[in-house]
Parts: C-alpha cells; sequence; structure tokens
C-alpha cells in the first residue's frame, strides 16, 4: 500500500497552486517541472480526488480518528469494496490522480493514479480510502510489501 | 584490418608505407593456391575503406546513447527528464540503468534498490520496457544507415560505423552533425567519437560523456587522451589483465599502446595484441554491416527471488529451453553440445554439460538432454539465482544430417510447429509447458515476456 503519491504541479489547475494546502506541499526533485507531495504521515493527510470532473482535495482515510465511525485507515482492499464491505457509508469510487506514489521509501512512477475510494462520516465530511490489492510479483520485490495500490489502467 | 589470412601485424611498419602495406595485403590475401589472383567486390571494397581510413578520407565512429533507458523513459515520459530515474530489472530488484543524476548521488549499476534507496531517496524508479527500447533502438539505426553507408549494431545502445564527412566537413563537423540529429529526430542524447580504429573511437566517446562529440584523428591528441585513461577502461581488459600488466610498468593505455608489442602478446594473448595495434591506430576489425553467424546461441538471466526449491529450478530449465528453442528455430538451427550454468548465491556455480549424438531443435529430445544436466549443476538445499542454457555447435536445419538412428518422430515435429505457429500467432508463450506453471508469477508479468537478449541482430549482448 502507498504511504505517499506525487502529482505534477502542471496536473493541478494554476488557482490551486497557492492554496496553502497545496503550495506547503510543492516539492523540487530536479529538472523544470516541480510535484505535490501528498504523504500519509503528513499533520493533515489529504489526497487530490477527480470529483465531477474537478480536481479536489479532500481528508485521507481516518488515521488521525477524526471520525468516530470510519475505520481508523488510509486504505481499503480491493475485495472488501467489491464484496460490499462499505455499503453502509454510501461509497463512490473516485480517481486519485498522481504522477509517482511511495511505498517504503521507494517512489515509482504511476501513468495516471490510483482508485479510491469515497466516503462521507457523521458529520458530512469527505474522506478518501486508497484501493489496495495483493501485490504483484515484481512490486513485491521492488518493495517487499505485500499489498499494492490499485492502480488504474495499469499492471506493474 | 584482417580481411584475409594476412594481416597488417605481419608487416613491420617502418619497412612499407601503409598504404603500400594494404596494396600488397590485398593481392596476398586474394591469391589462389593456382597462382592467379582473385577478388570479391566485397573485399576490394573492404580494402578501399581501409585505403581510406589511412588517407584520412575516412574514420571508425562509435555512437553510445546516454543512459540509454533512462532516456527512452524520458521520450515517453517527459516529466522525468532533469531528475534521478532509475530503471529496474531483475523482476524489480536491481536498478540496471540510472540517470546521470542518480549516478551522482552514488548509484550503480547493478545495485539492489534498497540500496539504492538508501543512497538516492530522491530516485524515482521505473520498470524496464524491452520492447520500447528495440523501437528505439531500431530508429537510431535507421537514422546511423542515413548518416553512413556502413554501420554495426554493436549493441541496444551501441553502434560503430565507418564516418565519412561530407564535403567541406570536418570529422568534427561530422561528430556533431550526427548527435544532434538523433537529438532531433529521435530526442535521446549520444555521445559520438571518431578515431583511426574502433577501440580508440570507443574510448574517445566514453572519455567524451554525456552528450558529447569528439573527434580525435591525431596522435599527438590520442596519446595525450590515452595517458589519462587506466587500461581498464579498455573493453577487454578487466582487472585480472590489468594486473598482469602492472609489473610491467603498464597502468594506463598509452603504456600499453606504447609497449612492445611482443611483451603484449605474451601477456595478453592475440587479443591483447590485436588491442595494441588498435591502440596504435591499426584498425584489426571490420565494421559488420550485418551479424556474422552465431556461434552459440543461449537464454537465461536471472532467478529473481532466489530458490532451492528443485520443481521451481526445473521450471525455470523449461522456461530457458522453450526460449532457446524459439531461438534456434528463427536461425534455422540445431545444436550438437548443450550447456547448463546454474548460479548460487554462494558465489559456487554448478554446471552440466551434455552432446547430442544428433542435432536437434525438438523440445522434448533436449529436455531429456538437459534433465542428467540439471542434476549435475543442481547443488541441493543452496539457493540458486542465475540459470543459463547454451547451445553450442551449431548446424544448419535446412542442411544437417540426421544420424542412422535419428528419433524421427512426426508426431513431435507437428506438435512443435503448432506450438510455434500458435505462439507467433497468439503471442509469446501462449502455449507453454506444464512445467512451467510453479512461474505463474513470471509469466502473468508482460515485461518478463520480453528480454534485452530477444533484441536480433546485434553483435554485442
Amino acid at each position: 500500500m502507498a504511504s505517499g503519491i506525487a502529482l505534477a504541479l502542471s496536473d493541478m489547475p494554476l488557482a490551486m497552486h497557492c492554496w496553502p494546502e497545496v503550495s506547503r506541499r510543492i516539492y523540487r526533485r530536479g529538472g523544470t517541472e516541480a510535484e505535490v507531495r501528498f504523504l500519509y504521515d503528513d499533520r493533515e493527510p489529504v489526497l487530490p480526488v477527480m470529483k465531477d470532473g474537478k480536481l479536489e482535495l479532500v481528508r485521507w482515510g481516518n488515521g488521525r480518528g477524526r471520525s468516530r465511525c470510519l475505520p481508523r485507515t488510509g486504505w481499503t482492499w480491493k475485495a472488501t469494496v467489491e464484496q460490499g464491505g462499505w455499503v453502509g457509508a454510501a461509497p463512490g469510487v473516485v480517481r486519485i490522480p498522481a504522477t509517482l506514489a511511495l511505498e517504503k521509501g521507494i517512489w515509482f512512477r504511476v501513468r495516471q493514479g490510483v482508485h479510491g475510494l469515497l466516503v462521507t462520516d457523521e458529520q458530512g465530511v469527505e474522506s478518501a480510502y486508497m484501493i489496495c490489492e495483493p501485490s504483484s510479483h515484481y512490486y513485491r520485490v521492488m518493495t517487499r510489501s505485500d499489498r499494492m495500490p490499485a492502480l488504474i489502467e495499469e499492471k506493474i | 584490418m584482417r580481411l584475409g589470412h594476412i594481416s597488417l601485424s605481419h608487416f613491420n611498419s617502418t619497412s612499407f608505407r601503409k598504404i603500400d602495406q594494404i596494396i600488397v595485403l590485398l593481392l596476398l590475401n586474394s591469391r589462389k593456391p593456382s597462382g592467379r589472383y582473385c577478388t570479391s567486390l566485397d573485399t576490394i571494397r573492404a580494402y578501399t575503406i581501409l585505403v581510406d581510413m589511412y588517407t584520412r578520407k575516412r574514420a571508425v565512429g562509435h555512437l553510445d546513447a546516454d543512459c540509454f533507458y533512462v532516456s527512452a523513459e524520458r521520450v515517453r515520459d517527459p516529466f522525468l527528464k532533469g531528475k534521478p530515474v532509475g530503471v529496474l530489472g531483475n523482476q524489480g530488484a536491481c536498478v540496471i540503468a540510472k540517470s546521470y543524476e542518480m549516478k551522482a548521488a552514488g548509484v550503480k549499476t547493478g545495485e539492489p534498490i534498497w540500496d539504492a534507496v538508501q543512497k538516492c531517496p530522491d530516485g524515482i524508479y521505473v520498470k524496464r520496457d524491452f520492447r520500447w527500447y528495440e523501437t528505439l533502438s531500431r530508429s537510431m539505426l535507421e537514422v546511423m544507415r542515413r548518416l553512413s553507408g556502413h554501420v554495426e549494431y554493436y549493441s541496444i545502445d551501441e553502434f560503430f560505423f565507418v564516418a565519412e564527412p561530407g564535403p567541406g566537413q570536418s570529422f568534427q563537423d561530422l561528430a556533431v552533425a550526427m548527435r544532434q540529429t538523433i537529438l532531433e529526430e529521435l530526442d535521446l542524447p549520444v555521445t559520438v567519437g571518431i578515431a583511426r580504429s574502433r577501440t580508440l573511437a570507443k574510448l574517445i566517446s566514453d572519455s567524451a560523456k554525456p552528450f558529447g562529440a569528439k573527434a580525435v584523428l591525431e596522435k599527438e591528441h590520442e596519446e595525450h587522451l590515452l595517458a589519462r585513461l587506466p587500461v581498464t577502461e579498455i573493453s577487454g581488459v578487466a582487472k585480472r589483465r590489468a594486473k598482469r600488466l602492472l609489473p610491467w610498468g603498464i597502468a594506463s593505455c598509452l603504456d600499453l599502446a606504447k609497449a612492445d608489442r611482443g611483451l603484449v602478446r605474451k601477456l595478453l594473448t592475440a587479443t591483447g595484441e590485436a588491442l595494441w595495434w588498435e591502440l596504435n591506430g591499426e584498425p584489426t576489425g571490420e565494421i559488420h554491416s550485418a551479424r556474422p553467424r552465431h556461434k552459440a546461441l543461449s537464454r537465461g538471466g536471472s532467478l529473481g527471488e532466489s530458490t532451492a526449491d528443485p520443481h521451481r529450478l526445473y521450471a525455470w530449465l523449461v522456461r530457458n529451453l522453450e526460449r532457446l528453442i524459439e531461438e534456434l528455430r528463427y536461425h534455422r538451427v540445431m545444436p550438437g553440445k548443450l550447456t547448463l550454468w546454474v548460479g548460487y548465491r554462494d558465489g559456487i556455480p554448478g554446471e552440466g554439460q551434455t552432446r547430442l549424438a544428433v542435432p536437434t531443435d525438438r523440445f522434448d529430445l533436449l529436455l531429456e538432454a538437459l534433465r542428467p544436466c540439471l542434476r549435475r549443476a543442481w547443488r541441493p538445499k543452496h539457493p540458486a539465482n542465475r540459470m543459463h542454457l547454451i547451445a553450442e555447435d551449431l548446424t544448419d536445419r535446412d542442411t544437417a544430417q540426421g544420424g542412422l538412428f535419428s528419433p524421427h518422430d512426426p508426431r513431435a515435429e507437428a506438435l512443435a510447429d503448432v506450438k510455434q505457429r500458435i505462439n507467433e500467432r497468439i503471442g509469446r508463450f501462449a502455449v507453454r509447458s506444464g512445467a512451467t506453471l510453479p512461474l505463474k508469477s513470471i509469466y502473468d508479468d508482460g515485461a518478463n515476456g520480453y528480454d534485452i537478449c530477444d533484441v536480433r541482430g546485434k553483435i554485442c549482448f
């Protein structure tokens, strides 16, 4: 499971670049293009999600325990979603756009992004959970992790 | 240049002018036992190139793509430009290519990803894609063939060529123009070196990296360059050979070039002597526009996760054999000898060898022959991490003579044909042996279906 993603700054609408929650996350790794890093370890973890054709930042899961009813994690199994484990929370599947993803310190390239699950808590605040699945052989060798993010139209 | 049974090395360089040597060589090498002179157009063409080289109308060029796999990824993904990038091979375990930014952080080719991440936490890792690298490599070859009449497809990212400057163009101009053309047409950074011989051209391009273009044809400039380079920079001189040279005070490329030729031959055999000629500006090998016939074919490589499980090892053997048969059938050859080499994590390899009574490319017969080889190469309870299967003594499939007791089995042959046709039509490994089932995860990943050795037509691995 990825503990962070990065989105190329040029993939974000210009108007968002000056938002404090975006500007403080801008990181330059080299080259001409900067990226915006969204890490689960952040004091306020958020994820970019595409909602109704618009890019929005929403809370990443419920790791900080802000909601009393949502699970205190940032990820959910694809199988759990498919088996209806989230039906009670009226979830919606969303796209988490990403240029890179981070797993155990390893940044790897992602073509489109990761599948996410968007739910609303008892206070009406939206949270996005990253959907994960069992690791492919390559992913397990690369990261030594048994879970990998469910990538959009991509197999690694 | 060794075009016949007599080469330039037979002459004392002071007794003949080089141009005279070449003419004498042409005559001697084309003399038939009957005493008549007869030579082919190809030979005359090759000698013409040689004459032009000595008269400085032509030279040898070497073009090498800069961190090719990374550059290829950047062609289709500009986000990666200027960033530390590593291409992962061995099923995700090792960095097989790195950008100059990652190199600056101390990451080395072949390094496990876990060590690379410690050295370069900002690195971005991408999965290798040899199909894409081959597409770009062949595009480079096309451009090269447009720019030079004689191009050798040396490796996926390296080309040797006969450098012929146009009217009013110097060798230096030509090197710059070639570099620029590849960049403009393919967005790939390359380095070009032009010199009097292949070895010199390669040394020059290696030392001009990255994105260099350098023509060095004057002896003084050559010596200046050679003096700065250790002998290990020469491909063909590794640590062991360098160690043999050191007691004789030969440490740099210039030391080797200036050393006594006889001594070099004694220390490094005829191969070393050829390098000596090359370092002194005398070409010893021609530019191969087409790949010479294979003397051996092999398939194999890393097993990714090491394994001590004999069933898994057997599955790898079957996988490598199916890949090898595919290659044998493509080249229409059959092996007379097979070698199975297995590498183990503790560094002690195992090997099994067999000679076939009758050359064949049939799966069932080759597997039967390889089983005892695996038993000999297998070291129980020791985790293996590499395997290579080598086919030698190749005979032409169309002209091979069957032995008196050669097992002709029309059913097995028809089955092999069907298997080949289905795989060609549906996709590689669509039909494969059930013995490969323990490697399901390997077959599930399409990237494992195409390897560097599957890129055909190049001279070197």
